[in-house]
């Protein structure tokens, strides 16, 4: 502070602008601050994207993607996203007579057969193997293994067995996969028992169809377009197959419209009988609101989930339905107390409001007090509720089809997915993995979305900024 | 003013909170003496600064988002900001006893009352818990609620808004401070509990010879208990001194705003009040010159621009207000409201 | 406090009550009689086992002897499995979802105090993050694949070490009960987590946290005593429900891991539409839980002092 600026004239009066006065931040409206703050809400905004992009895929995906999530891939069986699509043009499948050597003489011996090999391409229409006949051994045992068999490990599946010692041959058409196949050949005493220790010997299997197989999948126009040896790629499974051949990424989608047409109407119908049957006490007060309650209070200890499959087996599943209408139902009739436990205690709370005795005092009637002040104010506390039953609904689908009592087969849920897929956890896990994490991901969506929109109506958030 | 110990001295205290909006600076370089025996009042409208000013001395305001970015305050010499034990003990509870503003809410709801003034003792005096409690009851007693003994084991809910007060104050006073802080005491009490808490608060003090800092809006209760009175605006001490400076001759506008809209026996009934129009500016970004400039009647070209001091209107009094610079020709015009008390009524 | 605990018990009789006549109705809508699913059989047959199971007499008079045998604590006999009674059924398989159900609910209780009481100190710090971050995880996957994660995860372990601490599945043993409750419990502890660690911001910030603060009070005792006492009542609250989830959670885990629970009971029972079974199962088990709600309630008086001394 320096004297020079102290001059006379800074002591001269000045009149106040009154308008400088004006508060520097604008006011908002209640909707216009949640919608604020909802926007400055990161997480919560992700998850709304993430919520319309589930949409999208339910609504617009069957659209674009538009193979079908029933039709069976048989050559294409519980394939993970990314696996060798490849097929060579073979000519139909002929018989095989098989080997019949004659059996050098000599006395029973203990060695494993010898010379064990393949005859002709190792393909998914069959592999044949023979081998030198052994001297006095009374028939020879064939196993398959997916594994690289280790001394005195196991065999794998047993194909079959030739009971003469002159069969020196053998061929397997048994769900041949285009992978690595381990044989093992070992030679049988008169009892059927083993007599020797295996010879074993990889196999390397490739795809093959034929060419009426390639039209028949719509691979080529007409058998002219494909000659024997022609590689073809199998038809695309972005998301792989389940055991029964079917595209994951279809059911995913078909999945979706389940799982979300009961995650989302479900709560939707609840809230809504919840408000009416919660405004209706909550208006109504004394006895009858004391007594609506209570019934209120007695359908929330039914046991839950207990009585959701009791009620479904009450509605019945008749032959080809897919049975989400009865668990639809079924969710209505036992959620809707925790709504209507809410809405008749905010229409308590704002009864008691002073704007309402001020509203009245000028003169309002009940219609306009309803759609002016308990509407608006409630429809918060609503929105948040409904948002967080979404993902509750969503898990009780899954949990149901899950444990066998959801949606009947063939109408995918993401639950009944998982169902299936948990059986070939080990070696597929992709068909448990992508009906999961589906589950996850719109389940974690509006749960932060629920989070979000929590705080951007939350009052007391709004006076601590 | 009497020349008794200083037993606290703050110093250019500046405090700001991080908030979604920005840094608020809640205190401005604030500094004041607490004399040994005597009461301070802190007066100002909501936000201010008063309540921030006494909580950060205490250690009390959250961190982050508060911010204690300078000053002092010196308590026997040693600094209460950067050091809050005195001999190994917390000087909180112990030096310092504080009483908050709503007794309601200030209280855990799941402890007894006796517990919650005996825990103090436990902590700073070492006393085994029966003793504690035993002690309690009489602090109870003293306090003047009847039936200690039965009182000592209730919890909150069970006590009515002015005796969970005087618990609060029960409480604060358990190991006889030198410094009481209450902010704002009685405000969410009804008028005739204010009243009887104010008397046991000056009957307390003249017991126990304690200071009193009272932060308050109400000049009801300044004139009634203080001997020295700080006003604050916008994060500032905008006038101090004693009480008789302050009520009679007021110096700074704000003071005189005040004033001028506080209801007085003298003006009648037919007493027009004055509000003070507006409100105070937005601490996001305090104003480079005085805060009161845009609600001031006697705003002067220079309050805009040039951040005004405290300058020395009378011995220990003091105003920021460029009206008192020596440069200034204008007067402060508010002298002309009717005094209070002993001066006599002209009609 | 007595009477308090009278009302509450004599509330959830008539608790008890609405559900077995709920069960009841519901089975009874059910199309056709349980005795259609069963072979075909002679009209004389029928007739006879109508009158074992009480089937040819009027609705209500079924209605009034299930209520009255219900009062005596018999549920009747199993339809499909012969001659074997409901109560059999219970005590063989609700000791172990018992079991199963409490070594849940206290993981989840214990863990959600404690790592929500953990996250509130540390808010917005790296503890804090990792943890949210988990529950908000454990919050949106489902308990079966929890359930199926953690026997893949036992299966890979187990062949990893190569020997056996936990089993993949079954029953019997402590080192059987683990892994089942910790999955089972994961996703309410997640729950748990986040009231706790919002109801622990709320009480930080409240006047008497801060009134303890300005007493000087040293860190630990202001944690203790002040706030998380104050921060777990709301968590009691919440435990009713939270129990009631844990408890049906059960079945799926109990099915994962092959736990002979009431859960595969009742899921057999429905899948054979035994309906004496899946009427004794619920009713049981709606009256478990109503008792569980009203322990909860009374433990809570115990917890807050204005719950206790109003009632």
């Amino acid at each position: 502070m320096t004297d020079a600026t102290l001059s006379a004239a800074g002591f001269e009066p000045v009149q106040v602008d009154r308008q400088m006065q004006q508060l520097t931040r604008p006011s908002l409206s209640y909707w216009q601050d949640a919608w604020r703050r909802l926007k400055a809400n990161r997480r919560a905004f992700i998850s709304l994207y993430i919520v319309i992009g589930l949409l999208l895929f339910t609504v617009a995906g069957p659209w674009v993607w538009t193979v079908d999530p029933s039709t069976q891939d048989l050559d294409q069986v519980s394939k993970a996203p990314g696996s060798d699509r490849r097929a060579f043009i073979a000519e139909p499948y002929q018989p095989w007579d098989g080997v019949r050597t004659a059996v050098p003489e000599g006395p029973a011996s203990s060695a494993p057969p010898t010379n064990v090999k393949t005859v002709g391409t190792t393909t998914t229409q069959a592999v044949r193997l023979t081998w030198d006949p052994v001297a006095g051994v009374a028939g020879y045992r064939i196993y398959r293994n997916i594994y690289r068999p280790t001394a005195g490990g196991a065999l794998g599946l047993p194909l079959g067995d030739a009971l003469t010692p002159d069969q020196v041959s053998f061929e397997d058409r048994l769900d041949l996969e285009p992978m690595t196949y381990y044989y093992a050949v070992l030679t049988l005493d008169r009892f059927g028992q083993a007599l020797s220790a295996p010879a074993s010997l990889g196999v390397k299997v490739v795809r093959v169809i034929t060419r009426a197989q390639a039209v028949e999948r719509k691979l080529v126009a007409s058998e002219s377009d494909a000659k024997v040896g022609d590689t073809l790629q199998l038809a695309l499974h972005p998301f792989g197959t389940d055991y029964l051949g079917r595209d994951l990424l279809a059911r995913l989608m078909t999945g979706a419209r389940v799982s979300l047409l009961i995650g989302i109407f479900a709560p939707l119908f609840y809230v809504l009988l919840g408000i009416a049957y919660g405004s209706a006490a909550g208006f109504m007060g004394g006895k009858a609101d004391s007594v609506l309650m209570r019934f209120a209070d007695f359908v929330v200890a039914l046991p839950f989930l207990l009585f959701m499959i009791l009620f479904k087996i009450a509605f019945g599943i008749g032959p080809g339905e897919s049975g989400i209408f009865p668990m639809l139902v079924a969710l209505v009739l036992l959620s809707w107390p925790s709504a209507a436990r809410l809405v008749r205690g905010q229409i308590l709370q704002i009864r008691e409001e002073g704007y309402i005795g001020a509203s009245r005092l000028l003169g309002a009637r009940t219609g306009y007090l309803v759609m002016r002040h308990m509407i608006p104010n409630t429809m918060g506390v609503i929105l948040v509720t409904l948002t967080f039953a979404i993902p509750s609904a969503i898990f009780t689908e899954a949990f149901l089809s899950f444990i066998g009592m959801g949606v009947a087969p063939p109408t995918p849920s993401w639950g009944s997915m998982c169902n299936e897929g948990i059986r070939t956890m080990l070696t597929t896990p992709h068909e448990l993995i992508f009906p999961a994490v589906m589950i996850s991901t719109t389940v974690l969506a509006f749960n932060l979305l629920g989070d979000g929109l929590r705080d951007a109506f939350d009052a007391r958030m709004r006076s601590r900024e | 003013m009497s020349e008794r110990d200083v037993v606290l001295e703050v110093e250019d205290l500046k405090v700001e909170f991080d908030t979604y909006g920005g840094i608020v600076h809640a205190v401005r370089g604030v500094s004041f003496q607490v004399r040994q025996g005597e009461t301070l009042a802190i007066v100002g409208e909501s936000g201010c600064g008063k309540s921030v000013t006494m909580q950060s001395i205490m250690g009390l305001i959250p961190m982050p988002p508060g911010r204690i970015t300078s000053g002092t305050a010196m308590y026997r010499g040693q600094d209460l900001i950067r050091n809050k034990y005195l001999g190994g003990r917390d000087i909180r509870g112990s030096a310092i006893g504080m009483v908050f503003q709503d007794p309601m809410t200030s209280l855990n709801p799941t402890m007894t009352i006796g517990d919650q003034i005996a825990e103090t003792l436990q902590v700073h005096r070492g006393f085994s818990k029966s003793q504690a409690l035993a002690r309690a009851v009489e602090l109870i007693a003293m306090v003047r609620i009847p039936d200690a003994a039965k009182r000592a084991s209730q919890y909150p809910f069970e006590f009515s808004g002015g005796m969970l007060q005087r618990s609060m104050i029960a409480m604060s006073l358990a190991c006889e401070p030198s410094i009481l802080i209450a902010d704002e005491p009685t405000t969410a009490l009804d008028v005739t509990i204010q009243a009887q808490i104010l008397d046991l608060l000056m009957d307390l003090q003249k017991e126990k010879g304690m200071a009193i800092v009272l932060i308050t809006h109400d000049l009801g209760v300044v004139a009634r208990m203080a001997d020295d009175v700080m006003v604050m605006y916008a994060g500032e001490i905008v006038e101090s001194g004693t009480i008789d400076d302050v009520f009679y001759r007021g110096a700074h506008p704000y003071t005189m705003g005040l004033r001028a809209a506080m209801p007085s026996r003298e003006l009648g009934a037919r007493q027009r009040l004055t509000p003070i129009d507006g409100s105070p500016p937005d601490l996001f970004s305090p104003p480079s010159g005085c805060g009161y400039f845009a609600r001031c009647p006697q705003a002067m070209r220079m309050c805009q621009a040039q951040h005004p001091y405290l300058m020395s209107v009378g011995t220990a009094h003091h105003s920021r207000c460029w009206l008192q610079h020596p440069d200034s020709t204008r007067q402060v015009p508010g002298l002309s409201i009717p005094h209070l008390g002993s001066v006599p009524v002209q009609s | 406090m007595l009477r308090y605990i009278l009302k509450r018990l004599l509330h959830g009789l008539i608790t008890v009550w609405f559900i077995a006549t709920a069960t009841f109705i519901a089975m009874h809508a059910v199309p056709g009689d349980p005795l259609s699913g069963e072979k075909a059989m002679t009209p004389e047959i029928r007739r006879n086992l109508e009158a074992k199971y009480g089937l040819d007499k009027p609705v209500v008079e079924q209605y009034r002897i299930f209520l009255v045998n219900m009062a005596q604590g018999d549920f009747g006999i199993s339809y499909t499995q012969q001659n074997r009674e409901v109560n059999d059924i219970l005590r063989e398989g609700f000791p172990v979802s018992a079991t199963l159900g409490i070594l849940a609910i206290v993981f989840a209780a214990l863990g959600g105090v404690l790592l929500g009481a953990l996250t509130a100190t540390y808010r917005n710090r790296l503890p804090d993050v990792v943890i949210m971050f988990l529950v908000i995880l454990g919050i949106s996957v489902p308990s079966f694949v929890f359930a199926a994660l953690g026997q893949l995860a036992l299966v890979k372990i187990n062949a990893w070490t190569g020997f056996t601490l936990f089993p993949v599945a079954g029953w019997g043993t402590v080192m059987h009960m683990v892994v089942p409750s910790l999955v089972l419990g994961l996703g309410t502890m997640a729950y748990l987590t986040r009231l706790m660690r919002s109801s622990m911001l709320e009480v930080t910030n409240t006047d008497y946290v801060r009134t303890a603060r300005s007493k000087g009070l040293p860190p630990a005792r202001i944690f203790l005593k002040h706030q998380l006492r104050n921060a777990i009542l709301p968590v009691v609250t919440v435990l009713g429900p939270a129990i009631a989830a844990i408890t049906t959670g059960g079945f799926v885990v109990e099915l994962v891991f092959a736990i002979p629970g009431l859960g595969r009971y009742f899921v057999q029972a429905v899948q054979q539409l035994d309906y004496t079974v899946i009427m004794g199962t619920t009713v049981f088990y709606g009256a478990f839980l109503v008792l569980m709600v009203i322990i909860v309630d009374i433990v809570y008086g115990l917890i807050d002092p204005r719950v206790r001394l109003k009632a």
